[in-house]
């Protein structure tokens, strides 16, 4: 008998694990080769969109006659599998509907993944929710994507309510109209300045899921057609930004963890899904089950899947983006965020030139390495000035000064007022970038919270070596790193936070270089393995380069790079290369070799060898070629 | 039971049914409170708890009444019809004429997170919308919303607080980040008559005089202005380091005021302004007041305390009760006549 009950247990408990794996989360790292031939990408997309609904399907309690989620839902009726049970669970989930885009875009998701599998209560009772609770519009651009992609898709579904069958009071053609008005508004702003939350580890999915919505089920073909070629432009920024699927700095939004780590975030998820050339974060990240449900419907350009995968040596990007909306603290509305992305095979440095782009989870600049297998790796190394304040929350939010400090801790930013966060922006960093040389510079006034700046050391940077120099040599996987602090430090043991959510830490390994002084900087230079015989060279050549700096007045560098570039920066003026200034002006939408766009386009031009992608938002039309050769 | 006994028993229940909770006599104002329960809410979650409009009992309890919304600011009435109500909302304007049962967004997609809404007295179709990024006016009862901000500046027109000169139609002051702002037709052309260096917070007009105004802000303190809000000078005595979020007068005693401030707590005067009193005794420790509220008919005192609970006090902020809505944030309290109701 206890033999047998054994065996039942183990064989239930196989069960289980079955049901509950995700081979592509604990699985070994799949290959990074390019698949050449689309059926047989397409094969291994459908198929790991398979793997998230049955996974997610398979979590569903088989004793429980409801399903408790709407991310279960969706992935079974996705499925095309146990419809009444579904019905039958929207009845009551729809009982207590949600108050915001959090719950509408699920719920959009199961009302058209359910048009023909629903019952007719249920659907009955979706349409009811979304009369009876007045949903709020949020304060963030991508709370701002899925309400009114939501809310235009809802009212598409019922076009003729009147307004009292709305919980906004407006008729669904009014609702449809005001969602459509705000769609293009958004759209018209993100492809002439810029996107305002961009290149975000886990925000990218608040866009990219509403986006495959509109472009699923807008009934128009217009806004069908642009929900596509508006994902087709953010996932292509995203991999662009990418190392072999890990999306790396500078990031409008991010997170405490994926600051550090940066494999796990949402972002890896579509890396993993559309491209599959990194494992995916646990649970699919989450939102990504929306995503997967309707996946099927989107084939990821060619062009796109390449510019992710299929680089040929080291390329550097310039782009154009804007803070988010300023509402007071500021002389401009949405100031312009000039972005830099060099990216090489072993490591890229991203950055943007500083200040304020998001208010609390901006990260501003790292240079990330490259790894056989990044789960659980720190791969990056970046500096920061610790910024909490009022003013600065003030500017991006409608509130009163003194309950928002305190306030976002409890909203899933549990860093924000902790002198040893490492996420976050600052009104007193002013950075450049040259290839793969950073500058970062700081000039923080004395009564600021916190009067200090951090530098993060991964547990993984292996040789760690401080040079009388002033240098500090390290190697990350197969990138040789010198960071050269400008004012006197110390180390610090960092007990990361254990999740954005909450203030309980945890020690992860890592290390805090602390330095108190208020005029103070930061440089890093990065450079592979594969171009020095041995790390001494790497040092030799860096203590080599003439270095000249000051911090009175302000912090003030002239730097010869290992590029053999001259770069001369000083705190709040114009960076200067070889003599010749950096016309900010000039700068572009998009411009290296993969993503070119004017500023004021509308228009972007995506590019791999000789494939050929033009989206054209302004015509609303995109233009596929093979470029002559 | 014994006759006396019940004359006894009848007499409280008549001294009761004349006073409010805890004491009070009974007001001739209706009072509600907007205001959010909603302790660690996020957005998009259930709600879980009851946030909007709440309407004070005669017993002076909170009943909640209208569609549970969380981020109402503030709630103007139509005299003319109470069931006519104009909030300023996250979502914009939102309007009901059903006396909350029912609500429109009446502003689009371009009108947003509102902070204060006022109705005109002298012109009642008129009604001002203060803004984040400026100032809308609707002047057909709520249904179509345009931007009047002519003379506000490009910049620095964040506008917090927004209140109808009684006596004059069309005559509004605005209280923005850059200052006050005024205008004497109904929004048309606006006039800074006041710098300040961040946000106004708050303006009041005296119910005792019409041409005394006071204002809150951020960093510059309580400010007075004796001749409608033309020129404004500081008072002194109040502390103001930091920010000062609203002021309020007490209808019942010319010269008795409070003020409210997440790091001072509650401030009075009884003497115009001359001097001020701070009024924490009774308050929980850390203050984080986030409004008072004078009940113009008997000179009660409210203060609500961030995320914590409503208090109240009849001796004027020496003594305090809990008077309900634990866990609130309080938006604003409006006083309306019963007479009107």
């Amino acid at each position: 008998m206890t033999a047998r009950l054994i065996l039942f247990c183990l064989a239930h408990l196989a069960v289980v694990l079955t049901l509950r794996a995700q081979p592509s989360f604990a699985g070994p790292m799949p290959s990074r080769a390019v698949v050449e031939r689309p059926d047989a990408r397409r094969l291994a997309y459908e198929s790991r969109i398979d793997e998230v609904l049955a996974w997610r399907s398979a979590l569903a309690k088989p004793t429980d006659p409801l399903l408790r989620d709407m991310a279960v839902i969706a992935a079974k009726l996705a499925l095309r599998e146990d419809a009444e049970r579904c019905s039958l669970s929207v009845i009551e989930l729809m009982k207590e509907p949600g108050s915001g885009p959090f719950w509408m875009f699920p719920t959009v998701c199961v009302a058209y993944l359910g048009r023909d599998q629903l019952s007719a209560e249920a659907q009955g009772a979706l349409r009811t929710a979304w009369s009876s609770t007045m949903q709020l519009r949020g304060d963030t651009e991508n709370h701002w994507a899925m309400y009114y992609v939501s809310l235009y898709l809802m009212a598409q579904l019922h076009p003729d309510g009147p307004g009292s069958s709305w919980y906004s009071g407006k008729s669904s053609s009014e609702n449809l109209a005001e969602a459509r008005d705000y769609l293009l508004h958004w759209m018209k702003l993100t492809t002439t300045i810029g996107q305002g939350e961009f290149n975000c580890t886990h925000y990218i999915g608040e866009y990219a899921i509403p986006l495959l919505f509109l472009s699923a089920w807008a009934e128009e073909p217009g806004m069908r057609l642009r929900g596509r070629m508006m994902l087709d432009w953010i996932l292509a920024d995203q991999f662009a930004n990418s190392l072999e699927g890990m999306l790396h700095g500078a990031n409008a939004r991010t997170d405490d963890t994926s600051l550090i780590e940066r494999w796990n975030a949402l972002s890896t998820f579509f890396s993993w899904l559309l491209l599959g050339n990194t494992a995916t974060p646990a649970g699919y990240g989450g939102w990504g089950i929306y995503f997967a449900a309707v996946a099927k419907s989107y084939d990821l350009p060619e062009v796109i899947y390449r510019i992710g995968v299929d680089r040929d040596g080291d390329f550097l990007q310039r782009d154009l983006k804007r803070t988010r909306r300023r509402w007071r603290n500021s002389d401009v509305e949405m100031a312009p965020i000039y972005k830099t992305n060099y990216s090489r095979r072993d490591y890229a440095v991203g950055s943007y030139q500083g200040g304020i782009s998001d208010p609390i989870q901006a990260h501003v600049w790292d240079v990330t390495w490259a790894v056989p297998d990044p789960r659980g790796v720190h791969n990056t190394i970046f500096s920061m000035h610790p910024i909490s304040s009022s003013f600065d929350m003030q500017m991006y939010f409608a509130e009163l000064p003194d309950q928002m400090t305190k306030g976002v801790t409890r909203e899933g930013k549990a860093s924000y007022d902790s002198p040893d966060k490492l996420l976050g922006s600052s009104r007193f960093e002013r950075v450049f970038q040259d290839l793969d040389t950073v500058i970062a510079l700081y000039d923080i006034p004395p009564d600021t919270r916190f009067p200090h700046i951090n530098g993060f050391f991964s547990k993984d940077l292996a040789d760690l070596t401080e040079d009388v120099s002033g240098w500090i040599f390290a190697r990350g996987g197969d990138t040789y790193l010198a960071y050269r602090p400008l004012a006197p430090f110390e180390w610090q043991p960092l007990k990361g936070f254990k999740s954005s959510w909450t203030a309980d830490r945890i020690d992860k390994g890592d290390r805090r270089l602390f330095s108190p002084h208020l005029k103070n900087g930061t440089i890093v230079q990065a450079a592979s393995v594969s171009e020095f015989a041995t790390f001494a060279d790497f040092q030799a050549a860096m203590r080599a380069l003439p270095l000249k700096f000051v911090l009175e007045p302000v912090p003030s560098v002239t730097f010869k790079t290992l590029r053999g570039k001259t770069v001369s920066f000083t705190y709040d003026q114009v960076p200067v290369v070889d003599g010749k200034r950096i016309d900010f002006g000039r700068w572009k939408l998009f411009e290296g070799p993969y993503l070119n766009a004017e500023k004021g386009s509308q228009k972007l031009t995506l590019t791999h060898g000789r494939l050929e992608r033009v989206l054209d938002l302004g015509t609303v039309t995109v233009t596929d070629r093979v470029r002559p050769e | 039971m014994p006759k006396f006994k019940l004359i006894l028993l009848c007499l409280a229940s008549f001294a009761s049914s004349q006073l409010g909770a805890f004491g009070a006599p009974a007001s001739a104002y209706d009072l509600t409170v907007c205001a959010a329960i909603n302790r660690n809410y996020v957005i998009g979650s259930k709600l879980v708890t009851l946030n909007g409009l709440f309407r004070r009992t005669d017993a002076g309890g909170f009943v909640h009444f209208g569609l549970n919304f969380p981020h109402v600011f503030n709630v103007a009435y139509d005299p003319r019809n109470r069931d006519v109500l104009y909030l300023a909302t996250a979502n914009g304007a939102v309007v009901s004429r059903d006396g909350g049962k029912t609500l429109r967004i009446a502003t689009s997609w371009d009108m947003t997170e509102a902070k204060d809404i006022c109705l005109d007295p002298n012109a009642l179709d008129q009604i001002f919308l203060a803004l984040p990024d400026g100032i809308a006016v609707s002047t057909d009862r709520g249904v179509t919303w345009t931007r009047r901000e002519k003379g506000l500046p490009g910049r620095g027109k964040y506008t917090q607080t927004i209140e109808v000169d009684r006596t004059r139609g069309g005559r509004v002051l605005a209280g923005c980040e850059s200052g006050i702002y005024l205008t004497e037709d109904a929004g048309r052309r606006w006039r800074r008559v006041m710098v300040s260096k961040a946000t106004v917070t708050d303006l009041q007009q005296s119910p005792h005089d019409p041409k005394v105004w006071m204002a809150t802000t951020q960093s510059d303190g309580v400010q007075v202005s004796g001749d409608r809000g033309v020129t404004w000078k500081r008072l002194g005595g109040v502390p103001s380091e930091e920010a000062l979020y609203n002021v309020a007068f007490d209808g019942t005693r010319p010269g008795w005021m409070a003020v409210s401030s997440w790091t001072y707590g509650v401030w009075t005067t009884e003497d115009g302004g001359k001097t001020w009193v701070s009024r924490n005794d009774g308050l929980p420790d850390g203050h984080c007041v986030f409004r008072v509220g004078i009940d113009p008919g008997t000179g009660r005192l409210y203060a609500g305390v961030y995320q914590t609970a409503l208090y109240h006090s009849d001796d004027f902020g020496r003594t305090w009760v809990v008077s309900g809505l634990e866990g609130s944030t309080i938006g604003n309290f409006v006083f309306t006549p019963r007479a009107s109701h």
